[in-house]
């Protein structure tokens, strides 16, 4: 907890900011702990072109086609080529992506010497929100293969 | 591509932030929480103590999921001050029922007073949790009694009559 001017200040870290963000979109979300240093486990998470296809179940390929500071552009193409154009903020810990109908997130703090990481996939379309109690168990399923792979990818480089 | 939000940006852009985030827009939401984390983490650092972090994501929380309910953005700040206060005080006497507290003997200091400027943190550490935020609402919001009597759903009285002994309280040990 920081001050200022004497009074404490309570701090809202990344992966509690993806948790309220969460809370508000529902949908899939996946919290873990992954025995590596925040700077390499972020050297991954971060790495939208080259790696997060290799984590992401759903995504074969990303480019990064505009960035403006911590704002950006992305088009993506899905497993079975479908296509999609993002929008999403990108800083250090901080990720979010959102297209026309998909929201996904990616938060890591330091946690000792490992770190402590969330993912977060949501549909934007309100159908499909209302499916949201029978895709539970197959979102927490997804979620935990999502930190897995990201942790096999970290340990990999 | 969007623009984050600033606590400076004009009321119709603050209201047109609030409207997109309201239709479920993450990176509205990113915004917001922008604007919003870090002045939820003011009013709850000093009201929660080493429960902050936890306070502060209980009173996101709950904005976040009731900001469908907010109708005018214009009151925001106001609304969004209310729900971290009230969550601050609720996540702070959680997780105090097996600490002893000293509420009921509060040493509120004065506005001003140079205690409050040099040992903030053990004087609150002293407070019990409501009082605590009667000295938020009062010197870092600049509420006055009645308005924070609202916000804390207490009668006036009581806001004016806790502040007047506290401040005798302190006064005698301070000068003891």
């Amino acid at each position: 907890m920081s001050e200022t001017q004497g009074w404490p200040v309570a701090e809202l870290d990344a992966v509690r900011r993806l948790r309220v963000l969460a809370s508000a979109q529902g949908g899939l979300y996946a919290e873990g702990v992954i025995a590596a240093p925040f700077e390499q486990v972020w050297a991954v998470a971060a790495d939208l072109e080259g790696e997060l296809p290799k984590y992401l179940p759903d995504v074969r390929s990303l480019r990064v086609t505009a960035a403006d500071g911590d704002r950006l552009e992305a088009r993506a193409r899905g497993r079975l080529g479908l296509r999609a154009r993002f929008d999403g903020v990108l800083r250090p810990g901080w990720c979010v992506l959102q297209s026309r109908f998909l929201i996904g997130g990616i938060a890591a703090v330091p946690d000792g010497q490992a770190s402590r990481v969330a993912f977060l996939g949501s549909f934007r379309a309100p159908g499909l929100r209302l499916l949201r109690p029978l895709l539970a168990p197959l979102e927490r399923r997804v979620g935990r293969i999502v930190l897995r792979r990201l942790e096999a990818q970290i340990h990999a480089r | 591509m969007t623009q984050p939000g600033s606590p400076d940006q004009p009321a119709d852009q603050l209201g047109e932030l609030v409207r997109v985030a309201q239709r479920g827009d993450a990176l509205a939401m990113n915004d917001l929480l922008d604007l919003l984390a870090p002045y939820v983490g003011r009013l709850c650092g000093p009201i929660a103590l080493q429960d902050g972090p936890d306070a502060a994501q209980e009173a996101l929380f709950a904005i976040f999921r009731r900001l469908g309910q907010l109708r005018e953005p214009a009151a925001l700040f106001g609304w969004v001050r209310a729900i971290a206060v009230r969550e601050a005080v609720r996540v702070a006497r959680r997780s105090q029922t097996d600490r002893t507290v000293t509420g009921a003997l509060a040493d509120l200091p004065a506005p001003g007073d140079p205690q409050l400027a040099t040992d903030v943190r053990s004087l609150l550490a002293r407070l019990a949790p409501e009082h605590r935020a009667v000295l938020v609402l009062r010197d870092l919001e600049g509420l006055d009694e009645q308005a924070a009597a609202a916000l804390l759903k207490v009668p006036r009285g009581t806001v004016k009559s806790r502040l007047s002994r506290a401040r005798r309280s302190f006064r005698k040990e301070w000068q003891a």
